[in-house]
This record gives structure tokens, sequence and C-alpha cells, in this order.
């Protein structure tokens, strides 16, 4: 047995947790009285932080190791004093954990030229130089020491110091922070060392799996929404910052070593176009058919455009990257929130309904009040968001290109996220009621309106005309007018508004936990959804459309408008495993993901899925410990989800 | 003019080449034990019911005007509560149809693409499938035909289409009519003509664990298509245990009449000796 199917093993087996220890109860409260010391700046603190953490750690190597670091400490205190969390907190707005999160390092200019050239004099985050160098020493590995302090010169050495610098930055207590532009700033080191013959492809291929597998090894200990969910995106493909393409070997390389390793770390992302080869589409549903969930697609074409349009310059667009889940961010410059706020379209386009519709002359005065509610929702919500308190950051400050400041106060772009939730099911409540209340004028306002009150009780013959046959999203298209309008409404409700920060607001179509969320709190609506019943994730057809067709679905989703709507959010497809079951049906499911790229679509997420392995899997979950699925923007392991989640994956339609 | 189908499926995986849509046609003169498309048999409506969900409410069977005789009404699609029932084969327009499946004509045509005819069979409803074709074209169109018609439909079908995917369920006209229900005679002389002609074709075995499977019967299907003049593969597809799975929607019982547990024999070797193409789907 090879090296690296030895380490699959090893991880599988989960050999690795009998590193790990708790600190005892003294050690941390002498440690927590050290770090938390008021005496000290907040970032002070957080330098001496990850400085005691690093201290702290036991150093494994594995015989014939190349890529170190396996956490051996689970929990370290963090930097607030008694009441002192409780009080920053109270007087803030907080997004989240109240930490740096889902932004993206420098990683090509620290790789390039280590970590010395970074010092600026600044203490707390020389500190943390210091502190990584160190730790670094400790495996007395002379390529990773100098590595670490001057820059990578190999292919090896540069995945060494990688692993070092992403493993420091989970220590400093940040999250979420993805991997970026691998396969871009891996490629120097990994061409030089081919074109002078010191490794192979196969070399680079073994290395780039074991470095891979390092992603899973500590991941069940990262903070998240669920066991999975821990922001280890990587962006494969795409061009460089002049606009040539730049797919290159190591995207290739990258693509086999995620298929080889079938785990849910590192969660892969490709950057394509209109002129992108039928042949990458292909090697990458080859990873589809692996059912982890990615790679997940992102369209130059569209993507860089709106983020012009947002204000980020072209050279800086071009070499965008995903935050944890699928928000578009630039590496090393963004410091934006992409996820601080959701809108439930689906609640704003009910709420009118309900108390717009029996005065409303018209469709269009109906739409109208959507916008303003849309608006007035946006602003309201908008407001909510200052003062924001983001804990100091001295050590991922450092990674940033432009390291003389604390990230926590921001970067070259500081823009917001909104999610949109439940956007088919707005747009299909929206078509129901034109067409039935004001084009054919078949139901009365009032027969309407008395359905929503009552859950449709007693109106059955209603429930199944607006459930079944109203136009949907995905299936009629009469809704794709509708589609358009929703998300230039949207847009412009975020357009004039302004952060604390200068950002602009980025509308987008994501979901992430708000499907389940959001959908709690929605009583019947006018689309035949009933309360209790869940939302699809992201962008994707209403749960309720059990009978559309992959090709309508993606037409329909390559909408125009999405131009203006560009913070992320994928369309969703699951496809049954068995159409990838020979090459045939792998070749065709490429050839479609192709076609939403040319037809314009954003983004796109496949899930190879089989309904009876779910099935199965929630009986006998013991036979079913590696079943890996996208759950939103990450994949994860299915028993380990909890039902709520399991059930919505299995509501989703899947195409066979 | 009008006609029959059960369902338009789009990105048809394995019905020709490219991504495809595929048209459903209602009825077939067959009865296979191992169907897949119980609801596709009789020519008359049939009603579809989605059982995981189904409270047994009995919304549907109170509103039904001719219960044990689908007529299609569709009372009780409106009735069920949780929208589980569908109607299998209202009469539709040929246009009607031409028009859903073309508003996606782009996207079938970049791929080299088109769309398949299948069923039920298709070739029972000769003139309403010849509208449609037209209607369709210039889409890449293909037929998927038991072979069981007359040769004047046979022939006039197939001449208009782009591609012929036929059955070859067996070679032996007794084991043929115990596990279709009809004979084989017609489609062995259908067959015949086929492969004179230059309309590509391409063969397809449905693999039947125990009726089909054998070396024996694989050997006569590819003795059968030695000469063909546009023979494009033969295409094997082994039987799926999945296949039963509809029977209780449509209120049928399944019967196979074979061993449903095993697995069949994918004997690829008697096309493989005389260079004919084969791929097991």
């Amino acid at each position: 047995m090879n090296r690296i199917e030895e380490a699959r093993i090893f991880l599988k087996n989960k050999c690795h947790h009998a590193y790990r220890r708790e600190l005892s109860k003294h050690e941390w409260s002498q440690i927590s009285k050290e770090i938390a010391d008021p005496a000290l700046s907040m970032e002070d603190r957080a330098a001496l932080r990850l400085k005691k953490f690093l201290e702290n750690e036991k150093i494994i190597r594995h015989p014939g190791e190349k890529i170190y670091a396996w956490r051996t400490i689970k929990s370290f205190p963090d930097i607030y004093a008694e009441g002192e969390k409780e009080q920053i907190f109270a007087s803030h707005y907080i997004h989240e954990q109240g930490r740096v999160c889902n932004i993206s390092s420098d990683w090509a200019g620290v790789l390039a030229g280590g970590l010395l050239t970074r010092k600026t004099g600044n203490r707390a985050r020389d500190i943390t130089i210091d502190a990584v160098i160190e730790y670094a020493d400790r495996y007395q590995d002379e390529a990773l020491s100098n590595a670490v302090r001057f820059g990578a010169k190999h292919y090896e050495d540069a995945l060494k110091l990688l692993r070092i610098l992403h493993f420091s930055l989970w220590a400093s207590n940040v999250y979420h922070n993805t991997l970026g532009r691998f396969d871009q700033y891996m490629y120097p080191f990994y061409k030089k060392d081919i074109e002078a013959k010191l490794i192979t492809e196969e070399d680079a291929l073994a290395l780039t799996e074991e470095m891979f597998l390092s992603f899973n090894r500590d991941s069940d200990l990262y903070t998240g929404m669920q066991q999975g969910d821990n922001g280890q995106s990587m962006m494969l493909g795409g061009v460089d910052r002049d606009g040539n393409n730049a797919v290159n070997e190591l995207t290739y390389i990258c693509l086999t070593a995620s298929l080889n390793n079938r785990r849910s770390d590192p969660k892969i992302n490709l950057r394509v176009d209109k002129n992108t080869p039928l042949s990458l589409f292909i090697r990458a549903t080859e990873l589809t058919k692996q059912g982890l969930g990615f790679p997940q697609y992102a369209n130059d074409d569209i993507v860089i455009p709106a983020l012009v349009n947002y204000g980020y310059d072209i050279e800086d667009a071009r070499d965008y990257t995903v935050a944890a889940c699928w928000e578009f961010i630039i590496p090393g410059k963004g410091m934006d929130i992409p996820n601080i706020m959701a809108i439930s379209l689906s609640e704003i386009v009910n709420g009118v309904i309900r108390e717009r519709l029996s005065e409303a002359e018209s469709y269009d005065s109906i739409f109208d009040s959507v916008k303003r509610s849309l608006s007035e929702r946006a602003e309201a919500d908008a407001k909510k968001l200052s003062p924001i308190y983001i804990e100091s950051a001295p050590y991922q400050s450092v990674l940033m290109s432009d390291f003389t400041h604390d990230i926590s106060e921001g970067a070259k772009y500081n823009n917001y996220g909104v999610h949109g939730t439940g956007f088919s099911d707005a747009v299909d409540q929206l078509a129901a009621v034109k067409k039935y209340i004001f084009d054919e004028k078949s139901v009365s306002k009032d027969e309407l309106l008395s359905a929503l009150r009552t859950d449709f009780e007693g109106s059955r013959t209603l429930l199944s005309l607006v459930r079944n046959n109203a136009p949907k999203l995905g299936r009629d298209d009469e809704c794709t007018a509708i589609a358009d309008a929703l998300l230039n409404a949207f847009a412009d409700a975020l357009s004039p508004l302004r952060n604390e920060r200068d950002g602009v607001f980025r509308p987008g179509t994501g979901s992430a936990m708000y499907y389940l969320w959001h959908a709690d709190t929605l009583p019947a609506m006018a689309n035949g959804h009933l309360p209790g019943e869940r939302l699809p994730a992201n962008f994707s057809p209403s749960l309720l459309v059990t009978d559309a067709g992959p090709l309508t679905v993606i037409r329909h989703m390559a909408r125009p408008a999405l131009l203006r709507v560009m913070n992320g959010g994928p369309l969703t497809l699951e496809m049954h495993d068995t159409v990838m079951r020979n090459q045939e049906g792998v070749n065709k499911v490429a050839q479609l993901v192709k076609s939403y790229i040319m037809l314009g679509g954003h983004q796109l997420q496949l899930n190879a899925v089989s309904r009876e392995t779910l099935e199965d899997a929630r009986i006998h979950p013991e036979n079913h410990q590696d079943l890996i699925v996208r759950v939103w923007g990450w994949s994860g392991h299915f028993v380990e989800l909890d039902t709520a989640y399991q059930d919505q994956i299995l509501m989703r339609t899947s195409y066979q | 003019m009008k006609g029959r189908i059960f369902d338009i499926e789009e990105f048809a995986v394995y019905d020709g080449p490219g991504i495809r849509s595929t048209v459903f046609f209602k009825g077939c003169p067959l009865r296979c034990k191992w169907c897949h498309n119980p609801e596709g048999l009789d020519f008359s409506p049939t009603r579809v019911t989605k059982l995981q969900l189904c409270m047994h409410c009995s919304a549907c069977d109170s509103v039904c005007p001719s219960p044990g005789k689908c007529t299609g009404c569709g009372a009780c699609e409106k009735a069920c509560p949780k929208g589980l029932i569908r109607i299998a084969g209202r009469e539709v327009e040929a246009k009607d149809v031409a028009d859903q499946i073309l508003k996606n004509a782009g996207l079938l045509m970049q791929s080299g693409g088109g769309v398949t005819f299948s069923g039920g069979e298709a070739l029972m409803q000769t003139d309403f499938l010849l509208e449609l074709n037209s209607l369709l074209k210039p889409l890449h169109t293909a037929v998927e035909t038991s072979g069981y018609a007359s040769e004047n439909v046979f022939q006039r079908a197939a001449k208009e289409m782009d591609l012929v995917i036929m059955d070859i369920k067996h070679t032996d006209p007794a084991v043929h009519k115990e596990y279709t229900g009809v004979d084989n005679e017609l489609i062995l002389k259908n067959l015949s003509w086929l492969m004179q002609s230059m309309i590509p074709f391409r063969i397809r075995v449905p693999l039947i664990p125990g009726v089909n499977d054998t070396e024996e019967n694989l050997t006569s299907t590819a003795r059968l298509l030695e000469g063909a003049k546009a023979l494009e593969m033969i295409e094997l597809l082994p039987y799926h245990t999945a296949a039963g799975a509809k029977y209780a929607s449509v209120r049928k019982e399944y019967r196979p009449g074979f061993d449903t547990s095993i697995r069949p024999n994918a004997i690829t070797e008697p096309f493989l000796l005389r260079n004919m193409e084969v791929h097991v789907l």
C-alpha cells in the first residue's frame, strides 16, 4: 500500500483522534489569565493567544509524511476577560461569532515571499509571525524553515508552507477563511520543478493528494453550523489578472486528487466561461460522479462584469474566488462580509399579497408594492448592522496583500452581501396572482385571501390549482419575466444603501441555512406552499415543482438580471447517480453544465444522489458513514446532519 | 391532430446521441413482464399516484365518476390535497407537444442531440407520430420501438427518422410470446427490412435474468444482425430491480415471472466477435 492510501485509511479510521487532548482546568485558567489581560490591547491579546496556542501544540510526524501538522489541542481560551465580551457584544452589531471570517488570504504573496518580509514593526502582527516561524521550526525541516521565513522555492515546500500557514490561521481563531485559487498560486512552483525535472506529474499528484487530505485532519474541530460547514473552499481555473485563460496542469491534478481522495475537503470550485472546452467539464463531471457535491461552477463571463459593476477593479474582479460557500470575494484584498444579511423574498411577496391584494387594481400595483416593501425591509435591516464589532485578527492581517493594518478594520473592498431566499417560491406566488386574479380573473381576491388565512382548509380545489397547475419557475415560461423583475427589484432595493465602511450591499441568490430558518416562519402562500414546508437550497425551482425538466430549469435560471444579483448562490441540480453510470452519461451531464454556462448562468452546483441510498442511510446510518452530500454551500457527511437538513435533501427533486 | 402521450422527459441520457428530450407515447401492443413503464401500457388514460406521501384520505376515489375505467377527466387530480395524482395519457395536440419541446431546441441542437419518440409504442399512433416528427424538424429525431407494427407502418415511420432504436427481446418465437405476449415474426420481418435500408439504427436488448441473457440467445441475436447496412451499435440494458416500483402507483400488480434478485449476464462477446459496437447501459 502506498503512502497516500495509508494516510487515507488512517484518517478514515480517525486514528489521529488519539493525538488530541483538552487542556486541563489548571492549564486553561493559567493561559486564560495570561491572554485575557485587560492591560493588553485586543490586538496584543489575539497575537499572544496564537503564540500560546502554537507553543502548546504537540509536534506529530508520521514516517514518510511530507505535509505536517495535526491538531492536538481541541479547544483554547479566547481573549476576553470576564464579562468583557458580553459588554462589547451588547453595544455592537455582531456578525456570526464577531470574528474575521469568509475572506481569502494573499496566498500567492505569502508563499512566494515568506513571512519575514511582512514584518512592519507592529508588535502584535510581528509576534504572530515569530510564533508561526517558531512553530514551523519545531518540525526540524530545513526547507520548511526557509520557506516560512523567505518564501517557498519548490512545489513540495510551498505545500508544506501552505499547510502550516493555514493550520495556524485556524489556530488564530478566525474561521471559514478560504484556500483561494490554489492552482494559480501553486503553479509557479509546480512549473519550475517540472521544467527542472525535479518532480514528475505523478509526484505532484501524490503531494497534492496528501495536501488535500490534510484539510480533513482537524475539520471536525472547526466551527460551523453543521459538521462539514468549515469554509475550506478552493477555486480552480479561470483567467489571470490580465484576462488570459489560466487553466493549467494543476487544475487537472487538483480535480484528480479530489476524485481519488473522496473526502469532503477541500470543497472544489471551478471557474469556467463560454470558451471552456468540453473536456474540462467532462473531467469535472467525473468528480461530480463521486457524489461529493462538487465541483461547483462559476461563470467568469457573468461574475467578472458583475463584480466590476459593484465597483471592483477589473484586475481584482478577474482574480475572484469564493468565500466559504459561494459568495464571490477577492483574495488578499477583500474584507467583504458576503453573508451579513438575508431577506426572505417569499415572505415579502406573501406579505404584500395578504395586505395589498384586496385594494390592488392591477398586477403592476401589486408588484410596485413588492418593490416598496423590499426597499423598506432592506433599509431597515441594513440600519441594524452598525456599529459593527469584529475581533482584531493580527495573524490574518499579516496574510493579506496590504499587511500594514488590522484586517478587522477593513480592506480595499468592504462590501456586504445579502442572501435572497425563497426566490422561486416568491416568483411562483406572483405568477399565480397575476394569472388567476388579474389576467384570467378566474379566482376572486377574497377567495385567495380567505384560503391563505385558513391554510387552504376547505379550498382544496384552489390549493390544487395554485400548487400544481399555476405557472412555476423551472417549468413554465411565463415566470421568467417575473423572475427578472424580482431580481431587479431586489437589486434596486439594495443599490442606494451603503454600509458604515462605505461598501455597497450586494444582492445574492444564496440561501445558506435560511432555507430552513426562513421556511419555519412562512405561512400558507399563493403558490400553494403550506406552513411547515421547505424551501429549496439557493437558486433553484420551488420544491413544490416536481415535474420540471433539467433543460427548462437551466434555461429559466440563466436570467439576464443576475448580472445585478451577483453576491453568489448557485442553481442546484440533483442528478440521480445512475445518470452518470457510464462515460456517455458523464459526457452528457458535462454538456448540460456547459449549456448552462453558454446560456449565461452564473453559478451551478450538481449533486449525484440516489434517493434509495439516502433513505437507507436514514435507517442504517452505520452502513453509510462515508456518504457525503451537499447541504448548502458545503458538503458534509449525511449521517452527521440534523434530521431537518436530511429531510430537506430528501425533498429535492432528482432528475433521472 | 391529437394523440396520447404520458410524459416528456428532458435530458434523456440513454435515448440516442447528445442531449435529448424523449416523448413517451401511450399504449403498447406488448405486455413484457419486466415492463418498467406500466403507466404507458394501456391506450386509455391512467391515474398515477405518488404513494410515498399518500395519506389514503380517499378524496380521489370519492370524486371519481368512473371507477375501474379511467376516462382522464382529472377530477381526482384536482381533489388530491397533496397534489400526488397525475393523469397519464390525456389527449394532446401534436403542435402543443412540439411547441413545448422546441422551447429547448437551442440546447438540444447545440449538443448534437434531439428528440426521441418512445413509449409505450410510438408506432401505435403513426399519424400523430409523423405529424409531431415533421413539426420538430430540423431537429434530429429518433424512434425507440419494439418493432411490433405492420410492415407498412414501420417503414413509413422509419423513413422519416434520423435514427431507429429497436428492441430485440428474444430470438425464439415461443419464449418471446411467453414473456411479451406477442410473437416475434413481425418484429423480425421489420428488422430484416431495416437491415437492408440505409437508415441508421441501434439494437437494444433489455437483459432479463434467466430469460434472454444467455450466450445462446445473444449469439443468435448477433447472428441476426450480420450484414446490416447501417447498424450503429448494440445496447444491452441490464434489468434494474427498481423496475417494479411503479406498479403500485398505477394500481397494477407486478408479476415479473423471473427471479428479479439475480443480476443479468451482460455477455458482449457474440457482438464483439462480429465487429459490432456494443455498450452495456
